[in-house]
């Protein structure tokens, strides 16, 4: 039997798995992984074609069980998010490697469970990504979630509570998903998709309706879509460092990944764009964008509120979800180009940021944004990382972040959606905002006593952040290489294609060429560098030697302000804070807990049989009238 | 071999009578008689399985044809049932030594015995008769082998048990009243002229009811919650996993030979959908783990009544398969939960302690939510899509209760496990994990082992399921197997 490539790519997904379960309480087991992983990656540059054109390849293995066919095979869509998942868990795993990992032994942690979570993610993931009918995407979203599960689950304590609360709300999916599934296979007889394809055109309205909502929030759970995205902010801060890197950068995409392939590629976005809701102006379709916005604004303004690095950064992975949506959801060329691109460019600077305040964490011991502070000068490359990945997060040039969102706003603009984009610039504002407040609170201003003696965060993990920035700013530069692979994703889901060139897109409606807008951008900057270096030489000072309201500062003086950050725009919005969706997951626990008494109550009456008797009265005159 | 069969019946019950006799005279000759007799039905009944030819035949008692003489039913379905039955008692057969060994085990003699004739038996009275056996010996075992608490909740358990035998015997008497006859197969020809109106559906009612009694259906299932969790674990094992799932396989084959009214179908899935939710959601606020079991067993046998509610072969796949499953798995789960009584606040930091333990309770609990390609998931894959494939909306109700009844669960049987894996103990709490018995923990993971290879196996097994359905469902097969049969096979 002669293995093709994707066969290669799992069994090498599996040996790693298997390598972190045998040898990950060895010595130099993160190392291992590491290689490992690499590999992965090779054997999908191995496939590269994938991403160049609309070919397939398949897997050798498939299996047919209790009538239901069984198969795995890439495509373009495939390809493109396996990229990013190998790619990302190399990352995160080489910066594991040597100290993070000793230190983590030291204070408790299991490496052995991490290794072998982390591998079992990947692994699971890949599976997801090559399910080829709807029956094999059910089983690797289940095992994908179990997985997610295990790896959150494992620092114990807060994380263990974070991940209760994300298995019951990705069972929940789940089952939705499931239901969703059961309806497709009476509707088409068969979960192929090509059955699914030919299905999707005699059905009716209330059936894809029923398949919308049941897919939609399946999916959307596990992307953290409005209302169901209380769970990820909490379960993806507290997993160890760089689990954290690899879970923010893809983790939630995979119901991206599950979005595209059911609601864009199966039942079609002009199918969806047909369902109307009665009585209103909007279809499923406009429900769909202004979920995505609404994913966009709130957990931004929650972000903002957030005075722990890691939480702020995974509230922030929850409302960048909502531009990658948006962008599909208006699927036109730039628009559809614009949210897949942005899973990429997401991908590589929240990497990137979970990176770099692991690193801080690691020198300082929190992330707790008010015991941080002027740290730029200890480490001083971490910051130049954060501030990269902080560039991308906003969507500024010259990073990449700015490609995707430009054209996720262009489209907008283009299809006549004036209050998306506007609600959508909002949100960016409440990203700016808040990243100023990550990288202010932890370099800028004024280093604390207690971290007088911290160090630049060790060479394992310096590498993979530099090259995570390298990426974020190559890729800002050069969009067009990822949008080649962006648009043989587009035409393999049925979307416009978009024309790219190496610098951006080329469009009658509007075109962008980063390559230009850097040059300019440099250009300024080297007219600024000139003038701040012929004003003469400045001096260096300590960073007490100086003052404030008249009087002299020493180290026992606060002047770094943190705490209560934005004081005057929470006056202004701080009313909008009224946590409606804790409410609504509250009282939705408190009805739970409320049956089950009932149903306890009524289990312990000791009368049993009287229900016994009446039952039988009941059903027998039932009977008779 | 086909004769031998009997003595899957006569033998066991043949050792109740004499096993306290024996054990009297001599115990090292008596311990070694109770699993000895199920080793050989197991045998028996394995041969049969392995070198019969695959089709249905039936054994005439007394020398009287049916449907005058009573008879035996033996097909797929009824052997499976009896196999499980022999096996089962063997594997939870209560050897342990003090003064009352010899009651307890003449007792689940009797217990085994009856329970295979509920499985086998193609005669009403004859089925009325072996559940009446199969509830005495129950009582019997339920005070014999436990505590006082255990007499409480027995003692409810007789109560409701003898209204719903009486029940039952009132709804034979009606089919006896309008047809002359308790013969199945007989019944099965009869009832299309006969029973396919009030009377018919009153019948069935009654006999329902009264077998859901041990079925665990839901407004009569009160008693399971006090009993699962006083009684000696390897009988709420055997109970919870094989008897109500023995009374399951007597209404399902009711319902496939004689009562087709729709009416019946909707009143199982009703009281299923509503088994379901009271069910697991009182396993949710369960604060002991046997507790939990139970309500959730409760919940997972309305699930199965759903399942009894579907029309076609499928529907009977369903139920086999979610059958079997929930009987692995809970097997499993009350083995490895028998040191576990008590708050579950004790389990915290089990895991450490036991990982085989902690590995286990995981295991079953993904099955038992449905985790691919664990084979709860294709059980619940057979039923969800049968389920969708329905008109009627209750069907569509019957649906979305399940899946919500999944999502509840996943919650309550993880927030065990992450309990179970919690390393660091909160303030004034100890880690005092209770010790997982060695014998107990064995039996577990031998259901352990037996899910995995059923996951392996999971496409065969699917098939020879299949095929069981096929042959279950088939009326004609059943009367032409049992009235037509020719005199010179009858032993």
């Amino acid at each position: 039997m002669i293995l093709t490539p994707l066969d290669e790519l799992l069994l090498f997904s599996g040996a790693t798995l298997l390598v972190a379960l045998i040898l990950g309480r060895g010595l130099a087991a993160g190392w291992m992984v590491t290689i490992l992983y690499g590999g992965q990656l090779l054997t999908l540059i191995k496939m590269a074609a994938l991403g160049y054109s609309d070919t397939i390849i398949h897997a050798s293995i498939n299996f047919e069980i209790m009538g239901q066919s069984l198969s795995w095979r890439f495509d373009a869509l495939s390809w493109f998010f396996a990229l990013i998942t190998v790619a990302s868990a190399l990352l995160s795993s080489w910066f594991s490697c040597g100290e993070w990992e000793r230190s983590f032994k030291q204070h408790g942690g299991n490496i052995w469970l991490y290794h072998s979570a982390m591998a079992l993610n990947v692994f699971t993931m890949l599976i997801l990504l090559a399910s080829g009918d709807l029956l094999s995407l059910f089983i690797g979203w289940e095992l994908v979630s179990w997985a997610g599960f295990l790896l959150m689950a494992m620092a114990g304590g807060v994380a263990t509570r974070a991940a209760m609360r994300y298995i019951t709300y990705a069972m929940a999916g789940g089952m939705a998903v499931f239901g969703g599934i059961a309806l497709v296979y009476v509707a088409a007889g068969s979960l192929q998709y090509e059955a699914i394809l030919t299905a999707v055109d005699q059905m009716s309205t209330t059936q894809l309706w029923m398949l919308v909502v049941m897919f939609g929030s399946g999916f959307g759970i596990k992307m953290g879509l409005l209302p169901f995205h209380l769970w990820q902010a909490p379960a993806y801060a507290e997993t160890p460092g760089p689990g954290s890197a690899f879970l923010g950068a893809i983790s939630s995409r995979m119901g991206l990944f599950a979005i595209l392939l059911v609601l864009v590629k199966l039942f079609g976005i002009v199918n969806i764009d047909s369902l109307k809701i009665p009585f209103t102006l909007i279809d499923a379709r406009d429900l769909l964008a202004w979920i995505a916005v609404f994913t966009i604004i709130l957990p931004t303004f929650t972000a903002m509120k957030q005075n722990d690095a890691r939480h702020l950064l995974a509230w922030h992975g929850i409302g960048q979800g909502g531009y990658m949506l948006l962008g599909v959801v208006v699927a036109d060329a730039m628009g559809g180009a614009g949210g897949l691109l942005h899973v990429f460019n997401h991908a590589t600077y929240q990497a990137a940021l979970f990176m770099a305040v692991t690193a801080v964490i690691h020198r300082t011991g929190t992330s707790d944004l008010n015991k941080l502070g002027g740290l730029v000068v200890r480490m001083p490359l971490s910051f130049v990382v954060l501030l990269v990945g902080i560039i991308g997060l906003a969507g500024l040039p010259p990073m990449n972040g700015f490609v995707s969102k430009w054209l996720v706003y262009r489209s907008l603009l283009n299809e006549g959606m004036p209050l998306l984009f506007l609600a959508a610039v909002i949100g960016t504002l409440g990203t700016i905002l808040s990243v100023y407040k990550l990288i202010h609170n932890i370099f800028l201003g004024q280093l604390r006593i207690e971290h007088e003696q911290v160090k630049e965060a060790p060479w394992s993990m310096m590498v993979p952040m530099l090259i995570l920035a390298a990426i974020i700013f190559i890729t800002g530069l050069f969009p067009g290489i990822p949008l080649a692979w962006v648009a043989s994703v587009q035409e393999v889901i049925g979307l416009p294609v978009t024309d790219y060139t190496l610098g951006g897109v080329e469009s009658v409606s509007g075109s962008l060429d980063m390559i230009w807008v850097i040059g300019v951008l440099f250009a300024g900057f080297g007219i600024g560098a000139v003038i701040f270096y012929s004003a003469g030489r400045s001096k260096r000072v300590h960073q007490l030697d100086n003052y404030a309201g008249g009087h002299f500062l020493s180290a026992d003086v606060r002047y770094q302000y943190s705490d209560n950050f934005y004081a005057g725009l929470m006056h202004l919005i701080g009313g909008w804070y009224r946590g409606s969706f804790l409410w609504l997951e509250k009282s939705v626990t408190s009805l739970v807990d409320f049956i089950s008494l009932v149903m306890q109550g009524l289990y312990r009456r000791a009368n049993a049989e009287f229900y016994l008797l009446s039952t039988a009265l009941f059903v027998i005159a039932w009977v008779v009238i | 071999m086909n004769e031998h069969l009997m003595l899957t019946i006569a033998l066991p019950l043949l050792g109740a009578f004499l096993l306290p006799i024996i054990m009297r005279s001599s115990l090292a000759m008596g311990v070694w008689i109770g699993p000895a007799i199920l080793g050989y039905g197991c045998w028996i009944l394995g041969n049969l399985w392995l070198h019969g030819n695959g089709q249905p035949f039936s054994i005439a008692i007394g020398g009287f044809a049916p449907p005058i003489g009573i008879n035996l039913y033996v097909d797929a379905m009824a052997l499976l049932f009896a196999f499980a039955t022999q096996l089962l008692g063997l594997i939870f057969w209560p050897f342990r030594l003090d003064q009352d060994t010899p009651k307890r085990q003449a007792l689940m003699l009797l217990l085994v015995a009856s329970s295979t004739g509920l499985a086998l038996s193609g005669d009403l009275f004859n089925l009325y008769v072996f559940y009446e056996l199969v509830a005495v010996s129950t009582f019997g075992l339920i005070a014999a082998s436990s505590s006082g608490a255990a007499y409480v909740a027995t003692i409810r358990y007789l109560i409701l048990s003898g209204i719903g035998s009486v029940l039952t015997l009132f709804g034979i008497a009606l089919i006896y009243a309008q047809t002359g006859t308790l013969n199945l197969a007989h019944l099965a020809q009869l009832a299309p002229d006969q029973l396919n109106n009030d009377l018919g559906l009153a019948a069935f009612l009654a006999i329902l009811i009264g077998i859901g009694v041990k079925a665990e259906l839901f407004p009569v299932n009160t008693w399971v919650p006090e009993v699962y969790a006083t009684a000696a674990s390897r009988l709420s094992a055997f109970l919870a996993g094989l008897v109500s799932k023995l009374a399951m396989l007597v209404i399902l084959r009711l319902l496939l030979l004689i009562f087709h009214q729709p009416e019946a179908t909707q009143v199982i899935l009703i009281l299923g959908i509503l088994g379901v939710i009271s069910g697991e959601f009182a396993a949710w606020r369960a604060k002991d783990m046997r507790r939990m079991l139970a309500f959730s067993s409760i919940g997972q046998l309305g699930v199965i009544f759903i399942a009894v509610a579907l029309p076609d072969e499928r529907g009977v796949l369903a139920v086999l398969a979610l059958s079997l499953h929930h009987m692995l798995i809970k097997s499993g789960l009350f083995m490895l939960a028998d040191h576990w009584g008590g708050s579950l606040d004790r389990l915290r930091g089990l895991a450490a302690t036991s990982p085989l333990a902690g590995g286990l309770f995981v295991l079953f609990a993904l099955s038992l939510v449905g985790m691919p390609p664990l084979p709860g998931f294709w059980a619940k894959f057979t039923l969800i899509t049968e389920l969708a494939g329905q008109t009627d909306p209750l069907y569509m109700i019957g649906l979305l209760v399940f899946l919500l009844a999944t999502v509840i669960e996943a919650s309550y049987l993880f927030r065990v496990a992450a309990k179970m894996y919690q390393t660091k103990p909160t303030e004034n709490v100890r880690i005092n994990a209770p010790d997982s018995g060695g014998l107990s923990l064995t039996t577990a993971s031998l259901f352990g082992a037996g899910l995995i290879a059923v996951t392996v196996m999971v496409s065969p097994l699917g098939e020879a399921l299949q095929a069981v359905a096929a042959q279950a469902q088939d009326v004609d097969l059943y009367i032409q197997t049992v009235l037509q049969q020719p005199l010179g096979e009858r032993q």
